[in-house]
């Protein structure tokens, strides 16, 4: 069950509007190591979770990433509020006009978000192992947007959410290492915990 | 610098910038040192604009970290400051359950927490829509939303 809070987790408040810069940061949004499949990634990995700790880690992690969905959704509303038509054409925002006008719709370069952005194994291992190397990506995602973008409203809000792909790799990272000292120190892939119980 | 050496704890040589590794690790496997127990951590206002509450992790792109967080020093800054501390220590103990000194402040800060968000909730509207017990009407719909660039409680 979710409950909704009424506030961002970090805010966004950007002065100008920028609809070129929308078009690379709504990659984040539902791009391939965005933030909508890194929630759902985390969000359905959970349920063949074998230990307390994981089970925890992946509902705490993914629903804050649910959290830094709404801030990707915020800036990109936030810089598409209130364009001339002139402004669209100039920006090269036309073609994502002409299929959404100014909504946030999860997809980037015209490609819809799909589920073949992320994986559920069902095995502890290979399922954190990947969360670990999508945090990465996501952190990469955010470099990139920060040697690209020179709107310090915008950075304020992305160098947030990059820390925070740090902080989630390093708990993936914990979270690894608690399943890997459970498991036969001489073979640790002897058994899936996920799924030999 | 000389807070990274300042900080050593006493149980192992290594800073709060450094983590554990097993001595003897299998072969084939990912290893990521596991951070120590009750590590530095920042005021929560300071956590929030880092994006983290621990010095140890924080690694800024082009070390260049936020220096301004356009809510500081406001009602909702202050909210989401101590929400973050609760969001950042819950996922230190999911990984450490059994710090137990950490578990203390994870309640103390919760307890701020809650007391902040019913006092956020009187002056400036619910922030669940539990928040409605103390209002006159409903007013959960009222704007703004969250991504209107006018946040409630900001000045």
């Amino acid at each position: 069950m979710f409950v909704y809070q009424k506030k961002l987790q970090y805010p966004v408040k950007i002065a100008n509007t920028n609809p070129a810069l929308a078009k690379f940061i709504i990659a984040q949004y539902g791009g391939p190591d965005g933030e909508l499949g890194a929630s759902l990634r985390y969000l359905s990995q959970r349920y063949s979770m074998p230990y307390p700790e994981l089970k925890g880690l992946l509902t705490d992690i993914g629903t804050e990433e649910l959290g830094h969905l709404e801030m990707i959704g915020a800036i990109v509303y936030q810089l598409t509020r209130n364009l001339s038509e002139e402004e669209i054409r100039k920006a090269g925002f036309s073609e994502y006009f002409v299929d959404h006008t100014t909504g946030v719709y999860p997809a980037v370069s015209g490609f819809p978000w799909t589920a073949s952005y992320m994986q559920v194994k069902g095995d502890t291992i290979a399922d954190l192992t990947e969360d670990m190397s999508a945090e990465q990506k996501a952190r990469a995602t955010y470099d990139n947007i920060l040697r690209l973008s020179d709107d310090p409203d915008v950075n304020n809000a992305i160098r947030f959410l990059r820390e925070r792909e740090v902080v989630h790799f390093q708990r993936f990272g914990e979270a690894l290492r608690l399943v890997t000292e459970r498991q036969n120190q001489k073979n640790v892939y002897a058994v899936n915990p996920s799924f030999d119980r | 610098m000389d807070a990274v050496r300042i900080n050593k704890t006493e149980d192992t040589k290594c800073s709060y910038k450094h983590g554990k590794l097993p001595e003897c690790a299998p072969l084939a496997v990912s290893y990521v040192p596991v951070q120590q127990k009750n590590p530095p951590k920042y005021a929560s206002e300071e956590a929030l604009m880092r994006g983290t509450l621990f010095p140890g992790l924080d690694l800024p792109f082009m070390n260049t970290p936020n220096t301004t967080n356009p809510y500081a020093g406001t009602p909702l800054g202050e909210l989401m400051a101590l929400n973050f501390m609760v969001k950042e220590l819950s996922l230190y103990l999911d990984t450490h359950p059994g710090d137990q000194e950490v578990f203390e402040t994870l309640k103390s800060v919760i307890a701020l927490a809650q007391e902040g968000e019913q006092k956020f909730t009187k002056r400036f509207g619910p922030v669940t829509v539990s928040g409605v017990a103390y209002s006159q009407s409903y007013d959960w719909i009222s704007d703004p939303w969250p991504w209107e660039n006018a946040e409630r409680g900001v000045r």
